[in-house]
């Protein structure tokens, strides 16, 4: 055990915080080391010194000012445990109404986007887009006006109309 | 219309449970019998007069909470003051990281400081008074570092075992034990000059 060990032991003791076999061999080094025995009584008088010496304060502003900053302390801080507990008013009416008709405004969107789609020649009408075929397939002609909104399509069921057979060009 | 309790004349136990059942004006006795109480033991740790205000009122909002919690297991004062202690300790830990803590700093550059120094001989004063005497120590107190004023605090009037310290600072029970060692060597020490100064020693 080194001195500084040594010395931290004894006021371990001193502390009532040795117990045991240790602190009886402490204790029997004690009798017999008188360097020992004036560090334990220093260390007594010290800690005799301290218990109960923590000077007495008064607060220095007024009690009701003191109570005061207390109260409104804990009245925000309960406003603000009520408003995180639950959710706003606004997110309340956003909750009941908002999100629901979102969802119904998103489902008619579908529906409606659906209708405008074409069966089945991967061909959509929109836009300002013309179609046109070449003069060896008249047999099938499309045309598509934005200005009017109106799309004709003539189609003669005498041919064979293959997908792969139609040249369209996109303007 | 039911009377108004007297809660002047109350026991603590019933404040206590009247404030748990949320009667802010039974929690205002309280603070009015203990503010003093937790003023003191704040201002001991930080030695600033704004900050200990500002922690024991922390610490009262904070014991508002957590009323739910205490079963009377310690007094209600003392634990209080257990409040208001660790709210110390992080402000300390908060400050410690905003700057560089100069016995670190010694310690660094030279090894440890408790090695350097020898415990001075203070004999308890006959004819001291013990106010003059508690101010003497207040004052040696307020020139140890933070932590070794914190150690010695929480061991001499908060009554802290090592163990607890440790577990508060978040430390060794072995550096505990060394910082305590050390601010009673300074504390000695300071108050063997203040005495001479004062002629109140040879």
């Amino acid at each position: 055990m080194n001195e500084n060990e040594t010395q931290l032991k004894i006021q371990a003791l001193v502390d009532g915080e040795l117990t045991g076999r240790e602190a009886e061999e402490l204790r029997a080094r004690l009798e017999s080391d008188g360097g020992l025995r004036a560090l334990h009584a220093r260390l007594t008088a010290v800690r005799g010194l301290m218990a109960g010496a923590e000077l007495p304060r008064t607060l220095p502003e007024s009690g009701d000012f003191h109570w005061s900053q207390i109260s409104k302390a804990i009245g925000h801080g309960e406003r603000e445990a009520r408003r995180l507990a639950k959710p706003a008013l606004g997110a309340n009416w956003l909750l009941r109404w908002v999100m629901p008709l979102a969802g119904v405004a998103c489902l008619v969107l579908v529906l409606s986007r659906q209708q405008t789609t074409m069966p089945d020649l991967n061909i959509l009408l929109g836009g300002d887009h013309e179609l046109e075929l070449t003069d060896d397939e008249i047999d099938v002609m499309t045309f598509n006006t934005g200005d009017d909104a109106i799309s004709i399509v003539w189609l003669d069921y005498s041919i064979d109309l293959q997908q792969d057979s139609l040249q369209l060009w996109l303007d | 219309m039911p009377e108004e309790p007297a809660y002047s004349s109350a026991e603590e136990p019933q404040l206590v449970e009247w404030a748990k059942s949320g009667d802010m004006q039974a929690f205002e006795e309280l603070v009015a019998r203990y503010r003093d109480r937790i003023y003191v033991r704040a201002y001991s740790i930080m030695r600033n007069e704004d900050l200990a205000v500002d922690l024991s009122q922390n610490a009262w909002v904070k014991a508002w909470q957590r009323l739910e919690q205490f079963h009377g297991e310690a007094s209600f004062p003392t634990w209080l003051s257990r409040i208001v202690t660790n709210l110390c300790l992080d402000e300390l830990r908060r400050q410690k990281r905003a700057r560089m803590d100069s016995i670190e700093a010694m310690e660094e550059a030279t090894g440890p400081v408790e090695n350097r120094m020898e415990l001075e001989t203070v004999d308890p004063i006959e004819g001291l008074g013990r106010e003059e005497l508690r101010e003497r120590i207040d004052a040696a107190l307020a020139k140890l570092s933070d932590k070794h004023r914190t150690v010695i605090v929480l061991y001499e009037f908060e009554q802290f075992e090592y163990r607890e310290i440790a577990e508060k600072m978040g430390t060794s029970i072995g550096t505990v034990m060394s910082r305590l060692f050390y601010a009673r060597k300074r504390m000695a020490s300071l108050l063997k000059e203040t005495l001479k100064r004062d002629g109140l020693i040879e």
